[in-house]
């Protein structure tokens, strides 16, 4: 009933390029049906990203179902609790292959046990039975968080010197692609963001107080070089002159 | 205050005894209820107004079954009312049947996306008490436990900076181990002056680095 107030800003979908093949008609559906612009990423954490503090993974049902894909699923949920402020999980209904009648969905202990434990750790959890109401919830949420004014609101294509400096920022440690974009777009430099205060980093980056602390202690770290692994440094070490 | 209201969301605090669930007088004699027994401790108490089970003294369940959802909004009224009246966290629990599946959608628009609660579907009451027994498991569950919780273990920042330094162009891993040497950290590489920077990586990478940074 709002689809004319809703439509007034256009919505921004970062997506995974990975998704292009496993979630062709999410990102069909995203452009055609609902007018979202959709940005094809390396976002490589997360299958998607709707708002600055909001990454949505894809997952479907049957990869839930059993501990097969047990450490795959907690390990990139595990990421992203140190990247977003919020996640969202879309279990999504498998796919009846052709030839397939209907899958019949045998609920287990373990699928009660995950989802028990995603709702215990703060995880938000959606239901989509196909991959047109994924991306119906994708919009549903990138609207919300833009209510909320978290919206993506830099520009999502990176160029030249641009993609330098995101290179540059995505190296930080557990920092989301859409915080080291939002660098890129927000600060007049790097240098200008390396000697930003804490205060300056949340504002830009547009990410937690706690983050932006976290992002400056790492860029303020005095480095032991002693310390890095010899695999990573072994033909600069053995002439390298000794510190003063 | 509470005058109008014909159910109290819940009155005053419940107290949950550790590893029990205290249920609605109306779930006694049910399936889940049925169930549940053996499984975990379910005690009954009256009075719990819209709350179906509180699992903990701050998590409870708001179930809604096949047949509130046919009846019509009657259950939105509900939860609406226990969102507003509350500060617990809110499960709610909704039976997805192929009767029901048409309602889902708003249903779930509704819940999570609106009033910002969790919603699990189950396809009838057996799958319910299923899905209630892990949650309690997991409620009583050390929260280290976790595996979706972030593990906070402190990593050596070391391989990161290195990493860091060498995406400035035209730094590669011998000039970044150079460059960290002298100056230690990134903050202090980022304000170093171009001479200073010459005498580390030579007259072309410092000039490069420079333009890097402040451009």
């Amino acid at each position: 009933p709002h689809d004319t107030v809703e439509k007034k800003a256009a919505l921004c979908v970062l997506v995974d390029s990975r998704e292009i093949s496993s979630g062709a008609d999410v990102i069909s559906s995203l452009k055609a049906v609902h007018g979202v612009k959709v940005q094809v990423c390396p976002l490589s954490s997360s299958d998607y990203i709707v708002s600055n503090r909001m990454a949505v993974e894809r997952k479907f049902q049957s990869e839930l179902l059993n501990s097969v894909n047990r450490s795959k699923v907690t390990q990139r949920i595990q990421r992203l609790q140190g990247m977003f402020e919020r996640i969202c999980v879309i279990v999504e209904k498998d796919r009846v292959k052709a030839g397939e009648t209907s899958r019949f969905f045998q609920r287990t202990q373990y699928y009660d046990g995950v989802l028990s434990a995603l709702v215990q750790a703060g995880v938000r959890i959606l239901f989509s039975s196909c991959q047109e109401e994924t991306a119906s919830l994708l919009k549903d949420l990138a609207l919300l968080e833009q209510r909320k004014n978290a919206a993506i609101s830099v520009p999502v294509e990176v160029e030249g010197r641009r993609q330098e400096q995101l290179n540059f920022y995505l190296s930080i440690p557990n920092i989301s692609y859409l915080a080291a974009l939002n660098m890129c777009h927000r600060f007049r430099s790097v240098k200008m963001m390396i000697n930003s205060s804490p205060l300056d980093v949340a504002t830009g980056a547009q990410v937690s107080r706690q983050k932006a602390e976290e992002i400056f202690r790492y860029l303020h770290h005095g480095c032991d070089v002693q310390l890095l692994p010899d695999s990573l440094c072994a033909r600069g070490k053995s002439h390298a002159p000794a510190r003063s | 205050m509470t005058t109008k209201a014909n159910f109290p969301a819940a009155a005053g605090s419940v107290v949950v005894p550790y590893g029990h669930v205290v249920g609605n007088e109306k779930w006694r004699g049910s399936e889940i209820a049925q169930r549940l027994q053996g499984k975990i401790k379910l005690i009954f108490e009256d009075g719990l107004g819209l709350v179906d089970f509180h699992l903990s003294n701050k998590i409870c369940i708001l179930y809604i079954s096949e047949a509130d959802l046919v009846a019509g909004d009657d259950f939105k009224r509900r939860l609406v009312r226990f969102r507003n009246a509350n500060s617990l966290g809110g499960i709610v629990i909704v039976e997805r049947t192929q009767i029901s599946d048409q309602y889902f959608i708003a249903v779930q628009k509704l819940v999570v996306l609106e009033l910002g609660m969790v919603l699990l579907p189950v396809a009838n009451q057996a799958e319910a008490s299923q899905l209630i027994t892990q949650l309690v498991r997991e409620q009583s569950k050390d929260h280290n436990s976790n595996p979706f919780l972030r593990k906070q273990c402190s990593q050596l920042l070391e391989p990161s900076v290195f990493r860091t330094v060498q995406q400035i162009p035209g730094v590669g891993k011998t000039k970044a181990l150079l460059l960290l040497q002298q100056f230690g950290s990134i903050h202090r590489l980022c304000n170093a002056s171009v001479e200073e920077l010459e005498v580390v990586v030579g007259q072309t990478v410092a000039q490069q680095i420079h333009t890097f940074l402040c451009s």
